[in-house]
């Protein structure tokens, strides 16, 4: 564990975390310091000054919080009435020229200085003169809009343009209250991380083009999930909100902190797809291209199976640990074979060295603990004869040209069990739908050999049949996640040891060696 | 102070003479990050050009190798840059403390009525630009006005007409 000091906070003495500055270690044993610049991804600036504290061994009368380490036996003054004098002037400030405009801006509900103001100011306005009028609704790119009035010029956005994008295409110019945030006239935002600046934001200065004026931060439901854009697997939270009458829709995904696999942060387009878990989705089942009810798609995808002479299973990369292993099972238990075919999944030279990964699915790692084969000829030989292919949430559109796909289908009906209605749902003889990922709870393997869980977050007003609870009554064994995980748990050995039901919020590292190991 | 962070972009590339190419090339020298560059060589720009543009700005981060956000950020605080085009004669008249004491708002104002233009402006025929600026450090002297860098000291409005007649 991290070494722990002791120090006093207004007399009473507390342990905290050795190493961290003031701000961090008091905020995990839940000591507020308000801040605005300070980010513990961006470092300490020190330019809001909110965070001045007092210390009492003869420092300066008053420090920056972002900037002092915890040191042992250290006396630290936050309640003092010159600190608070310090936090309401501060905050006077930052209101100076701030259009009071929370009614209609997004960040309202999350934004820090309205929730500062509540807690350390809460005093009438005492301006008399214009306020200064600055740009508003700017296009930075990337789906960015800046409204230059808001901001409190706390350079969270700029320093993440430098330090970790390393694109800098944010400055703050002039000076006094003139000074804005603007990008360099014909240069706007261009990197594939740019979003990230809409959360860093501590007020409603930088906003997202596709979330603004959507929803009020209050109403959305912040559900932890991991994000199934690539197979970084970055931890995110799922917004979403049940209006009155209507059904429960996701509106953003933001990322979650995990140091251990994405920080902060996460890549725009992973945040946008979110969009997938609400539109095009397969809700009702089909046979012969005609709706249908479940209990005679079911029935339907029983006779198939037992009509033919040879079955081929194709399984997702996307599929959680759980549903690979009960698919598994499914396809001995029918004599079928499996492929894990889904080179489409790949875009070679896509990736980057800091989030975003080649590899758009969440769980290939999976395949090689259950040694499923992914590879074209596995899956050539797997449907060579085969006079049925079920498809278990694969898009084989992605794979397959579209006369490459004709031609395996010319041989084999097609039984697709599928959440997103794709090319392959619409020419299959028979389409199950099951619930998609925000709406299901099961386990992923990310590029990196950690395995993490993620929730149901979001539950439909119809919901539909897991995946798992479908592959169980068309002939699977099992039945839920957890007797698939007590059949994980039996069968691979590098899963004997942990707790499947129990893995720790930063996730389990399975190492490189140990997957590689079960793999040969 | 006013918002300077329009820039003015000229539609042409913009470069270094050659002068100011073997001065920039003898400056980088002097310090230890390349980004300490970014004031001497808007300086440069200055020199060359009169004042500086979208482009030189974007020439300037290109010759350093930092963002052009960077660039744009110190030329918009500084307000000895000049970010639009100056008359060919530029007067400036100091309005800090000692000259505001000793008289600079009679030199200013004898200033807009013979040349037509306020403080900020330049002269339609492109002769003359006007600007108030802050102390110029010859307070023993003032009030002080410089024109076109010169400096001219313990100014009224008589030598400012003596002045004036020869620039004319």
């Amino acid at each position: 564990m991290a070494e722990k000091v002791k120090l006093f906070v207004n007399g009473q003495e507390v342990e905290v975390e050795a190493g961290k500055n003031l701000i961090d270690a008091f905020g995990a044993v839940g000591i507020e310091i308000p801040h605005l610049c300070y980010h513990p991804a961006l470092g300490a600036d020190g330019n809001c000054r909110m965070c001045l504290v007092g210390i009492e061994d003869g420092r300066p009368p008053l420090v920056p919080a972002c900037k002092t380490k915890v040191a042992e036996g250290m006396k630290v003054q936050l309640d003092a009435e010159k600190i608070k004098k310090i936090q309401r002037d501060i905050m006077e400030l930052e209101l100076i020229n701030h259009p009071i405009d929370c009614p209609i801006c997004d960040q309202a509900g999350e934004c820090k200085l309205q929730d500062y103001y509540m807690r350390y100011d809460g005093k009438p306005s005492r301006m008399t003169v214009k306020p200064v009028l600055k740009a508003k609704k700017m296009d930075f790119g990337c789906d960015v809009v800046h409204d230059q009035e808001r901001c409190v010029l706390c350079a969270r956005c700029v320093r993440f343009t430098r330090l970790v994008t390393k694109t800098g295409e944010l400055g703050i110019v002039n000076r006094t209250d003139y000074a804005r945030v603007n990008i360099f006239p014909g240069r706007p935002l261009n990197n594939r991380y740019a979003l990230n600046v809409v959360d860093l934001c501590p007020v409603g200065a930088m906003t997202s083009r596709d979330f603004r004026f959507k929803q009020r931060a209050w109403f959305l439901t912040k559900s932890p999930s991991i994000c199934q854009g690539c197979s970084k697997g970055c931890n995110i939270f799922i917004d979403h909100n049940r209006e009155k009458y209507k059904d429960d829709v996701i509106y953003r995904f933001r990322p979650r902190l995990n140091e251990k696999v994405n920080g902060y942060f996460m890549c725009d387009e992973g945040r946008m797809t979110y969009k997938q878990e609400n539109d095009n989705r397969l809700i009702a089942p089909q046979v012969n291209g005609r709706e249908a009810g479940f209990a005679e798609a079911i029935e339907a995808v029983r006779r198939a199976i037992s009509g033919a002479t040879k079955t081929a299973v194709l399984v997702s990369p996307n599929a959680s640990l759980e549903q690979i292993f009960s698919i598994r099972q499914f396809a001995a238990s029918i004599n079928a074979a499996l492929s894990g075919y889904s080179d489409g999944y790949i875009k070679a030279g896509d990736g980057d060295d800091f989030l975003i990964q080649d590899d758009k699915s969440a769980n290939r790692a999976a395949f090689t603990l259950l040694n499923i084969d992914d590879s074209k000829a596995g899956f050539d030989a797997a449907i060579n004869g085969a006079d049925l292919l079920i498809n278990f949430q694969n898009d084989l559109g992605r794979s397959l040209a579209e006369d490459q796909l004709a031609s395996v289908l010319a041989n084999a009906k097609l039984i697709a069990i599928s959440s997103a209605a794709t090319g392959c749902t619409a020419k299959s003889a028979v389409a199950v739908p099951v619930a998609s990922y925000s709406e299901d709870s099961g386990s992923l393997i990310n590029c990196d050999g950690r395995l993490q869980r993620y929730e149901i977050a979001v539950a439909k007003n119809q919901p539909l049949k897991s995946l798992i609870e479908v592959t169980n009554l068309i002939g699977g064994e099992i039945a839920n996640n957890q007797e698939a995980r007590a059949g994980l748990q039996a069968a691979v050995a590098v899963l004997k040891d942990i707790d499947l039901e129990q893995i720790p919020a930063e996730g389990i590292a399975l190492t490189e060696s140990e997957v590689a190991h079960v793999a040969a | 102070m006013s918002d300077r962070s329009q820039l003015i972009e000229t539609g042409k590339p913009f470069a270094f003479d050659a002068q100011r190419d073997a001065e920039f090339e003898r400056l980088v020298k002097r310090y230890p990050t390349r980004e300490s560059m970014i004031l001497p060589s808007l300086w440069l720009v200055q020199e060359q050009e009169g004042w500086i543009s979208a482009e030189a700005m974007a020439y300037i981060a290109d010759r350093i190798g930092t963002f052009p956000s960077m660039v744009y950020e110190a030329a918009t605080f500084y307000t000895m840059y000049n970010l639009q085009p100056k008359g060919k004669t530029h007067i400036c008249v100091c309005r800090t403390l000692s000259c505001y004491l000793l008289g600079k708002q009679e030199i200013v104002d004898y200033l807009k009525q013979e040349l037509g233009i306020k403080p900020g402006e330049v002269s339609a025929d492109g002769q003359f630009s006007l600007e108030e600026v802050e102390c110029l450090g010859h307070c023993g002297t003032a009030p002080v006005v410089q024109v076109n860098g010169e400096f001219y000291e313990d100014m009224n409005v008589a030598k400012l007409k003596e002045l004036l007649a020869t620039l004319k």
